[in-house]
């Protein structure tokens, strides 16, 4: 399969310091790749660098061909890559349809097909579209947030921690969501603190540990490793 | 009670078009350029200014070249961000930095009315208009009501350009969360090009409406940023019809405390403008969200 | 000494008397603003309110105003940081723990009713008329001892003022100040108690506002309302501080007295145009200290002595916006 995101040997970080050494993160087309680690390993930061928010010292990313190393994340969304950030992920004074639309902005034409493929592949939101995305529960904020990024149909949607604060009834809901989306085509790259729930349906991981690669490979395998599972996992 | 009315409420609700006018620029540059722009009180006299010359070298009533007035005082506050607040954005501590040159526009804006027009106070036109009455009782000038009728056109117009354009849904997106606005490809630049346009073009329709109700003078826009900014944390920053309502309760508060309720006023009329100031510290205390719940920052 | 000589003199000396306690004032901003990082829009209330503090308590008896307590000068300028102090305490309590922009306002509020207060409490301040009735010390001998003694006594003061300050900003207290300033989430998270600081500093600050206002009423020996008018109060005391050199106190000083000048200089020069050009002029000179600023702020942004040591500012950590 053609690498659809390939970042190398990055270093990054702010001011001074770097988070980042040396790390390296590749997805493939339509792939679920999981990144996890302890806290502080950099995992959130590879992302944000990744999307541009982070200055990357040194290193590439290529998406879909093209060289988007430091590129203004204003320029990125209607290249097919989508962000959805850990907090502060919807627009709160405004309505979830309306957010929907801001996911959009970029587009030219064809925001009605894209809203509705949206509502299909998350049916919670078509119930609360009226309704201001401030107002509503941590979960449904939550698909507010994936649902936006989806707007621009990408090729790769990144999520940070989507199952932060949630509880682990809508954790699954959100995961399921998650998953329906990588079967429609969309390729995946997530950071999760939940482990073991994230590795159990991707097809790939790494684990990031003081910024840099400790392991990577299938999913399942990462699970089972025992040093993996006694030195990052935890619970 | 028709007193009331007529030389209370109404000239309170007239004060209040003028004040929202520019809190709705104050609470949008606020919200979307994330400091207080304490400039903007001088942006109105400068808008004020801008419709004298043009009634002076065209001999047309003031209402008549507002609009002109309001595209070249839109001009001018792009042109302000660009030459003196867009280079400051890139540095440590830039809000504060930005607050303090925006202090410094404020007195060049006054400065240059002086320095064209001098100091003496004028007028957009001489001579006494006859109220038009009501009930036999309510009686209101024309001015006044072409001052608030022309406010509500505005201000309802505003609303429809930021619930149902693309642009003006950016701006709210990014008064809400620059952050997630960027993430989404929304351009920063044009938003704030817009948010200066209408702040300016808004301030104008404020000044002109300030000295057609009262007269011009160099001073006249600065005397209001106490009121606006209470205006602006009353509607919730970054929102700006609340803004627009908290500039009427402000501006009718204002009137409403010199008004000989017991026999004598609550407070003597010079000092009204402590009332802003008490609503502003109140809030500030108790609510700095503001009724609607805006942003604190 | 010939007439014109003598003139010279007694106008440097004027300058630098004024120059001097502009001096004062900017190491109070310099306390709010370059240790602290607090935005004070209103230098010219609290200014004037020392002003009139310590001339209402010095002066004598007057039917104009209340006068008539007769305390002697140092009194006075006690009295006229407490005051300033309190006040300072009074808005810095509402608003410190909220955003830079609502300290301006809330201090641009405070000038604002200090100022109608002046204005219209004439019972108290004689109103729009002003008080002239002010005692001034070493006054009785010749022009230029009087000069004299006087900037011995104000630039005694600064000295002093000078001496305390960098003390203070090389002990723990004034590290504290600039970690709070640098980063506050670190500092705070570091235990330290971040708005009760700051208000120290706010305080602090404005009670040299305060006692600058006194100086200046008892050498002119004027005050009237205009005192809160905040260009030449508020507005140049910030050019000054920060043409000179924001967060340090030797700039605040330096940036005083070549402000001053430059400020004077150009109101001598539109003293020699002919009258209608000479008020044309004057707004002239306004717009382009406004100007100067801004040309400051853009490209001489440390001013003349900048902070000594950039390096102590600490690296910008996560905490920091990048978004």
């Amino acid at each position: 399969m053609t690498r659809l995101l390939d970042a190398r040997g990055l270093f990054a970080g702010y001011g001074g310091m770097d988070i980042l050494r040396d790390c390296t993160i590749t997805v493939s087309a339509r792939e679920m790749v999981v990144i996890v680690g302890p806290n502080g390993a950099g995992k959130s930061t590879a992302m944000k660098a990744i999307f541009g928010l982070v200055k990357i010292r040194d290193g590439r990313v290529v998406f879909d061909g093209l060289d988007i190393t430091n590129a203004p994340p204003d320029s990125l969304a209607s290249r097919g890559l989508a962000y959805v950030p850990q907090e502060h992920n919807v627009f709160a004074t405004m309505t979830v349809e309306e957010n929907l639309d801001m996911g959009a902005y970029t587009r030219r034409s064809g925001v009605a097909e894209a809203k509705s493929r949206v509502f299909e592949l998350l049916p919670a939101l078509a119930l609360t579209r009226r309704q201001r995305a401030g107002e509503l529960s941590g979960g449904q904020r939550q698909m507010v947030a994936i649902g936006r990024a989806l707007m621009m149909q990408p090729k790769l949607l990144m999520l940070d921690e989507p199952s932060a604060g949630l509880s682990p009834k809508v954790l699954t809901e959100i995961l399921e969501a998650i998953a329906t989306i990588n079967a429609a085509g969309v390729a995946i790259l997530m950071v999760e603190q939940n482990a073991k729930a994230a590795l159990a349906m991707a097809h790939r991981g790494y684990v990031l540990a003081g910024g840099a690669n400790r392991f990577e490979g299938p999913g399942r395998e990462l699970l089972a490793n025992q040093e993996v599972a006694a030195s990052f996992l935890g619970g | 009670m028709a007193d009331f009315v007529n030389l209370y409420l109404v000239n309170g609700i007239v004060l209040g078009c003028v004040y929202g006018l520019g809190a709705i620029g104050i609470t949008m540059i606020f919200g979307i350029l994330r400091f207080g722009h304490f400039a903007h009180g001088d942006m109105m006299t400068a808008g004020a200014y801008i419709a004298l010359a043009l009634v002076w070298a065209s001999g047309m009533p003031v209402l008549w070249v507002l609009p002109l007035a309001m595209v070249l005082t839109a001009a001018l506050g792009a042109g302000v961000h660009w030459a003196f607040y867009r280079p400051l954005e890139r540095g440590t501590n830039s809000t504060i930095i930005i607050v303090i040159a925006s202090f410094g526009v404020a007195l060049m804006l006054r400065s240059a009315v002086q320095l064209f027009f001098g100091v003496d106070i004028v007028t957009y036109q001489r001579g006494f208009q006859t109220p038009i009455w009501i009930a036999d009782t309510i009686r209101i000038l024309p001015r006044h009501l072409w001052i608030i009728g022309l406010t509500v056109v505005i201000v309802i117009a505003l609303h429809l350009f930021q619930t149902r354009s693309r642009l003006g849904k950016a701006m709210r997106a990014m008064s809400d969360n620059p952050a997630l606005a960027r993430i989404s490809g929304i351009g920063t630049t044009k938003v704030v090009i817009a948010a200066w346009a209408i702040g300016g073009a808004l301030a104008a329709a404020g000044g002109v409406f300030l000295g057609i109700d009262t007269q011009l003078s160099s001073q006249m826009g600065w005397n209001l940023i106490l009121p606006m900014f209470a205006a602006a944390v009353l509607g919730g920053i970054g929102n700006p019809i609340g803004a627009a309502l908290g500039a009427l309760v402000v501006g009718i508060a204002e009137e409403l405390v010199t008004y000989p309720w017991f026999g004598d006023p609550l407070i003597s009329p010079a000092y009204k403008s402590a009332v802003s100031f008490a609503i502003l510290v109140a809030l500030l205390i108790w609510r700095p969200t503001g009724l609607t719940r805006g942003r604190v920052f | 000494m010939d007439p014109s000589t003598l003139g010279l003199i007694l106008y440097g000396l004027g300058l630098a008397n004024l120059a001097a306690i502009y001096a004062v004032m900017a190491l109070g901003l310099n306390l709010n603003w370059g240790v602290t990082g607090l935005f004070n829009a209103g230098v010219a209330g609290f200014f004037a309110v020392g002003a009139y503090t310590s001339v209402i308590l010095t002066a004598p008896d007057s039917p104009h105003f209340l006068g008539g307590f007769d305390l002697p000068l140092p009194v006075g300028m006690l009295a006229a940081m407490l005051l300033s102090g309190l006040l300072a305490l009074a808005i810095g309590a509402t608003t410190i723990r909220l955003r830079s922009d609502y300290l301006a306002i809330g201090t641009i509020g405070i000038a604002e009713i200090i100022r109608l207060v002046l204005k219209n409490e004439e019972w108290l301040t004689n109103g729009v008329r002003g008080i002239t009735t002010i005692p001034r010390p070493f006054v009785g001998e010749t022009a230029l001892a009087s000069e004299l003694s006087y900037l011995a006594m104000t630039l005694a003061i600064l000295l002093l003022l000078y001496a305390l300050l960098e003390a203070a900003l090389h002990s723990p207290w004034g590290r504290m100040m600039r970690a709070i300033r640098d980063s506050e989430a670190t500092a705070a998270a570091a235990g330290k108690n971040v708005n009760a600081r700051r208000l120290e500093a706010f305080v602090l600050g404005s009670m040299l506002m305060g006692l600058g206002g006194a100086l200046f009423a008892h050498y002119l020996r004027y005050i009237g309302p205009e005192a809160t008018e905040p260009i030449t109060t508020t507005f140049l005391v910030w050019v000054m501080l920060i043409a000179g050199g924001s967060g340090n106190n030797r700039g605040a000083i330096l940036g005083a007295f070549v402000v001053w000048i430059i400020w004077s200089a150009t109101e001598l020069l539109t003293r020699q145009l002919p009258a209608e050009w000479a008020v044309r002029a004057g707004y002239l000179r306004i717009f382009l200290i406004g100007l100067l600023l801004q040309i400051v702020l853009q490209r001489f942004s440390r001013g003349i002595l900048p902070e000594r040591n950039p390096a102590e500012r600490g690296a910008m950590g996560p905490q920091d916006k990048v978004l």
